[in-house]
Parts: structure tokens; sequence; C-alpha cells
């Protein structure tokens, strides 16, 4: 930002660097690389340069990754660790459990709420404003609140269930795998429906008006203008945000990591968990880096889906 | 458009309502438990209302835990990565939308598989730098890594709003001999006000709700815990009081909902505009 702004004021002050008109056409494309330059250099130094070195650190054989002298020579173990042990496999499908789970329910419960708030009644602009109000909370807060909402002793959740007699005794969702797993989803779910639910929204507004005037006249019932206008218009959309949920439950860290901490017994160890524990509680940042190359890869795959999309709109 | 029938007016609304009951109530367990005296807790039924609110619980949290550090700490972190980030997606956005740039294309497309970057992946070489730079258990370790996820994301946002902004009023500008930059500043962000105002939103809620880079880069430091790290610590304690990390949750959560409440039209624009395309 600095740069770009004294570069230009003492070009146009006329200082010891040469005078240059930005504005003169020929000049134009000039000034367009300056007001570049600020990002490019930030996110060679953040992205570029991190990616680089991580994949430098999954081939070492270390235990805290260090830059320079300290780096030691390159090896192909920690990938042969991370196909040939079971915790890789096993992170890989509590993911893609995960996905389908919290994927799936979000997007059910985004289109529903969608499509309520989009009606017209009195009062419909606070209605947006409060189903989607969980977006805003943060991660953590949301996972310590459901963490008492489902603690095994006290917790509300455990109550309603004794009291409409669902179960016989109270469920333990901190030592019980399939449990924590559920729960784990609970918080999820509740974090990630509002942003899928904003977007639709605003999918389901672009929709014209006109179809569904025009299917009324030809004597369309709810159903059937649901199934035949708003599904097929919604269906990029819907695509679009499930794309982008997939991605979020992928690198997820901070709700897992709260709530159960990965466990019990691996129950919902994630990529991004599996990461961290490597990398920070077991201090093998060399695998660490090597489970975070492999999410980094399959994110990359599953994006190319949007990006494919999107790439379009990039001049 | 033809009249609803008052019964399904009334169905209408009893679904609104009841949905928004069902999902918001987290938020009001939340603060119902923050106020429960702790004997209250564990009472069998469990109580729906605060017959009896007990205020001091605030107190109570203040008076154990530094809880004021981890705000302030908090607060210097969101506003220094919102700023940064602002600052260069600004003109990066501008260039991007305005400028037929050779690299350009590539570098869109960069920007938009970065926001898709694990963020797990980036701490373990971002610790090694910090390492030997010995900006481990710094808050600046923190606003970095914040922005290798809020650059890319607040850079497409901003351009997908630029390119909905005609280019004439610049180019009139120019013509009555404004500068390029002065352009920018003094005809384009007060127009593109409510894009901005969207994508600062979006920095501060990311920044301040960030767990995972504090977490990896400022737990040796008590010093600089922020308030999510101090919310989870509270958790892991062997006897958890629950009304009192209640209460730290409300207050880590009402700046950011206050500003979702007031700019949330701006964001839904912004989303939108950012994502759909």
């Amino acid at each position: 930002m600095t740069d770009t702004t004294t570069t230009h004021r003492t070009g146009s002050t006329g200082g010891l660097i040469p005078r240059i008109d930005f504005s003169a056409p020929r000049h134009r494309a000039k000034f367009g690389y300056l007001l570049l330059a600020p990002a490019v250099l930030l996110m060679a130094v953040i992205i570029v340069y991190p990616i680089i070195l991580s994949v430098s650190i999954s081939m070492q054989d270390v235990r805290i990754a260090r830059i320079g002298d300290g780096a030691e020579p390159w090896t192909l173990e920690n990938y042969q660790w991370l196909f040939g042990s079971g915790e890789t496999w096993h992170a890989l499908w509590v993911t893609f459990k995960l996905v389908a789970v919290v994927g799936g329910l979000s997007v059910i419960i985004g289109f529903a709420t969608a499509m309520l708030v989009n009606q017209k009644f009195r009062g419909r602009t606070a209605a947006r404003l409060f189903v989607a109000l969980p977006w805003a909370v943060p991660e953590v807060v949301a996972t310590v609140i459901w963490a008492w909402m489902l603690d095994s002793s006290f917790g509300l959740v455990n109550w309603v269930l004794l009291r409409t007699g669902m179960v016989v005794e109270p469920i333990a969702f901190g030592s019980d795998p399939t449990a924590a797993f559920a729960a784990v989803c609970f918080v999820m779910i509740w974090k990630g429906y509002p942003l899928m639910s904003i977007m639709l929204l605003a999918g389901l507004q672009s929709i014209p008006e006109e179809q569904y005037q025009a299917a009324k006249v030809d004597g369309a019932g709810v159903f059937q203008r649901f199934w035949y206008i708003t599904l097929p218009n919604m269906l990029p959309v819907v695509g679009v945000t499930m794309v982008m949920t997939t991605l979020w439950v992928f690198r997820d860290f901070a709700i897992i990591h709260v709530l159960t901490q990965g466990g019990p017994l691996g129950a919902t160890t994630t990529l991004s968990i599996l990461t961290f524990e490597q990398s920070f509680e077991f201090f093998r940042m060399g695998q660490g880096a090597a489970v975070g190359v492999l999410t980094m890869v399959l994110c990359a795959i599953i994006s190319r889906a949007l990006v494919g999309r999107l790439a379009k709109s990039v001049h | 458009m033809q009249k609803r029938h008052p019964l399904a007016t009334f169905a209408l609304y009893a679904t609104v309502i009841l949905t928004c009951a069902i999902l918001l109530f987290p938020i009001y367990w939340m603060i119902v438990t923050a106020l429960q005296p702790s004997s209250n807790l564990r009472a069998y039924p469990p109580q729906f209302w605060p017959a009896d609110p007990q205020w001091n619980v605030f107190a109570d949290l203040l008076a154990k835990h530094p809880f004021m550090l981890w705000f302030s700490n908090t607060i210097l972190i969101a506003f220094a990565t919102m700023t940064i980030s602002l600052a260069v997606s600004i003109l990066a956005a501008y260039a991007l939308s305005r400028f037929r740039l050779r690299g350009g294309t590539g570098l869109g497309l960069f920007i938009l598989t970065s926001k898709m970057l694990p963020a797990t992946l980036l701490i373990i070489p971002l610790f090694a730098i910090f390492r030997s730079t010995g900006l481990v258990g710094s808050l600046w370790s923190v606003v970095i890594a914040q922005a290798t996820l809020i650059v890319p994301f607040c850079t497409w946002m901003l351009k997908g709003y630029f390119d909905t902004m005609p280019p004439e009023l610049e180019q009139a500008a120019l013509v009555d001999g404004c500068s390029p930059l002065g352009t920018i500043f003094r005809i384009v962000l007060p127009v593109a006000a409510p894009g901005l105002a969207a994508t600062a939103l979006y920095a501060f809620v990311v920044s301040w709700s960030d767990f995972l880079f504090g977490r990896t880069f400022l737990t040796t430091n008590d010093e600089s815990w922020t308030l999510q790290m101090g919310i989870a610590s509270l958790k892991g304690e062997f006897v958890t009081e629950w009304n009192v990390i209640m209460a730290g949750s409300i207050m880590a959560s009402i700046p950011i909902i206050i500003v979702y409440l007031f700019l949330e039209r701006f964001l839904v624009g912004g989303l939108a505009a950012g994502s759909e395309k």
C-alpha cells in the first residue's frame, strides 16, 4: 500500500523519480500493475512461499520444522506413512461422512429457510436477519453452547430425549463414538446452514417473477411450480453452495478441536484435525505437512468444479 | 397479487416464528444459562427462565479470568487485519476489475483458488517462518496469518462489486483532471461504500472469530491470548462453570452480532456478488 502511494506521489510532484503521468493512455497499464503490486507481494510472501515450504517440509523427516540451515534431506518416508497407516484412511472416511451429513442437512435447512423468508409478509426483513443469525456467532462460542446443551449429565438435549421417552438412559455425547460424531454434526449444521440460506435466498430472488405468473396462468399448482421452475433455476446456486460447504467441512478445525479434540477413539478426527494433531501435539511436522498436502490436493480437486464455473467471470 | 387467506397468513407467521425459535434457541440458552445461579444449572427439570438473574456473573468472569486482556487483544487483531486486508484488496480488486493486464486472469484464478486452501496446512510453514523471525506469541503473527485467507476473499468480493459499477464516472473524473489514484479515493470508494462495508464486516467477523491461528501461534504467551482461545480454555477446565463460560460467550459474540445486525443487508449483497457468479 505505502509503496504505491509514495511512488505515485513522488511521480506526480516531480521528485527524483522521473515524472510519469499515469492518466496518459500509454501509462494506464503501469498504473494497474502498481495497484496490484502490494497484493501480489503479500500473497507471494504469505501464500505462495508457505505452500512451497510445506511441500518441502512434508518431504523431510522433521519433528519441529525450521527454515534455512536446519533443513533435512528430502525423503518420501512421510508419504509412505501417509498412505500406509490406517490413520489417514480413517480420517478420510470420517471427513467424507461429515461432508455428506453436514452438507446434505444444511442444504435442506438452508433451502427451507430461504424459501420461507422469500415469502411476502410483514416483518420479513427482520425474519431474514434472524434466520441467518448463527452465521455471526463465533465457532468457538457456538461449540461451547452446544457442548453445554449436549452435556451427558445436565444437558438440555438429554433431558428432552429422556422426557419424551426417546432414550432410556442419557446419551454420552463425550465418550460414545457415534454420539460424538452426531454432536459434531449438530454444531456444524447450525453454523453451516445460514450461509446456505443467505446465498440460496439471493438465488431465489433472481428467478424472474414472470415465470411463476406464466405457470399460474397455465394452471400449475404450488408443487408443480416448485418442481418445474424453482428447482431447475436453483440447481446452479445449490451446486455452488454445496461445494463451498464441502470445502468448509474439509478445512474446519475449531468446532471439532473444542468439542471432541478428534475423539473418542478418532471418531471425529478429520484430515484437518489429523494435520494439527501430528504437527502441534505429537510434533511430527513432516507427517502433519504430508496430511496437509493431501488435504490441499483434495480441496483443489473439489474446488475445480467451482473454479471452472467462476473462471468465466475472470475477464 | 391476490390476497392471502387469513388462515394461510396465520400459518405463515406461525411457521416463521417457530422456525426462528428453534434455530435461535442455542443463543437464548446461552443467555439463560449465564444468568442462572450456579445451583440451578444442575436442576431437574431445567429452568427455562432465569427467575432470579445473577448479573454479578459478569463481575465474576472479569475477576477470575483476564477477560479484558483477551478482549483488547482480539479487538487489536480484528482491526489490524481489517485495515491491512482492505487497503491491499481495494487496490488489487480495482486493478483486476478495470484494467486488462497481462497475467491478470492468472492472478484472478490464483486468488480464487487460495480462498480454498486448508488453513491447517498453512500453519505449519507459517509456524516455521514466525519461529525464525521471532513472531511466535506476538499478535502480528495472527494478523499476518489471517491475511492469507482474508485478502483473497476481500479482493474477490470487491472485484465483483467494482464490476457492477459503470466506469463512466471515473472516465469523466479523469477527463476533468483528477489523478488516477484520486479517482479511486474520491469517486470509486464513495460510490462503492456498501460493498466496502460488507467486505470490512466480513474481514472483521472472520478475524474476530479466529481460533486456529491463535491456538497455534499464541498459546505459549498468556499475554496475547484472544477471546476465542480464552473461552475454549474455560471449557477445558476441571470443573466447568457453565454460567461463567456463557457470560464470556455472550461478551465474545455481542460485538459481532451488533455489527451483523447493522450491516447484514450489505453483507448479503456482497457475499452473493462475490460467490455466485
